[in-house]
């Protein structure tokens, strides 16, 4: 009877993560692209690594605004996938390599917010709503020679993101990287 | 009894005891070596070294993988933020007419 309960126990919580790991953005379908791109980041971040990321942060980047802000948008993440290409020539990559990720977010519990399209550049923008909250968002941005993807999971305020450009992200203090970028 | 006489019988040849033999074996065995190992404080010292050396090894790495993480989020979040400027851009050209831009 009380292994019955365990088990019962489990599977509940195993039922209640369920829809939060369905609704996760997986980038697929980009396999090769990289080998063709000029330029290419591949950045995969879980919550294990934004904890230490934030705690580095905070301590690297307590004095300065930027820091500050880049730590108060990391608190409420819980991955971070970015997908980047940078090609020299036009037609390196086509719109129907995008069809994966684009089927999943037109799943149940995504919405688009932005669409932008015309003859050969797409900018549209997904987020997932819970309980009111933003619990992630996507973006889509391909040109004809750039293309990237990127997965946000957690709460995030738009707004906040959107100002750290003008904030001047790449100047807040983080120690330069001893080995090769990938 | 003269000098020479008692030297001679007191270093006269004797035979041993019957178990004379089986003694000195037994004595010769039963003898321990003296101790020639490592004190404990020296192995307790280099346990610790050890553990100084391993707790130090384990905290840079943590250290360096914080900060590799640290310039992936602080990269991840500068794209994210200037593609959704750029969609942002966008939406606003497309929806504000043209003489509207030029003013």
């Amino acid at each position: 009877m009380r292994r019955l309960f365990l088990i019962a126990v489990i599977a509940g919580c195993a039922a209640a993560q369920l829809p939060a790991q369905l609704l996760q953005l997986r980038i697929t379908g980009l396999d090769g692209l990289a080998a063709k791109a000029k330029e290419s980041t591949d950045i995969t971040l879980d919550s294990n690594l934004l904890k230490m990321a934030g705690g580095f942060l905070a301590g690297a980047g307590k004095d300065s605004k930027d820091g500050q802000a880049i730590t108060q948008l990391l608190s409420g993440l819980k991955a971070i996938t970015v997908r980047s290409f940078e090609f020299k020539e036009p037609g390196q990559y086509r719109m129907e390599d995008l069809e994966q990720i684009r089927a999943q977010l037109r799943t149940p519990g995504w919405s688009k917010i932005i669409s932008s399209q015309s003859k050969d550049e797409i900018s549209e923008i997904y987020t997932r709503m819970e309980q009111g909250k933003v619990a992630g968002f996507a973006i889509i941005n391909a040109e004809p020679k750039e293309l990237t993807i990127v997965a946000i999971e957690g709460s995030i305020d738009l707004n906040d993101l959107s100002k750290l450009k003008a904030l001047g992200v790449p100047s807040i203090p983080v120690p330069e990287k001893k080995g090769k970028q990938e | 009894m003269n000098l020479e006489d008692e030297l001679r019988a007191a270093l006269r040849r004797e035979d041993p005891s019957p178990d004379f033999a089986r003694r000195v074996a037994a004595r010769a065995q039963s003898s321990t070596k003296p101790a020639r190992g490592i004190p404990w404080m020296m192995w307790a010292a280099a346990i610790a070294a050890l553990l100084v050396i391993g707790f130090s090894a384990a905290y840079e790495y943590q250290q360096i993988k914080a900060e590799r993480a640290s310039r992936d989020a602080v990269i991840a979040l500068r794209i994210a933020a200037d593609k959704l400027n750029i969609a942002r851009e966008r939406v606003v050209r497309r929806e504000t007419p043209a003489n509207t831009r030029e003013n």
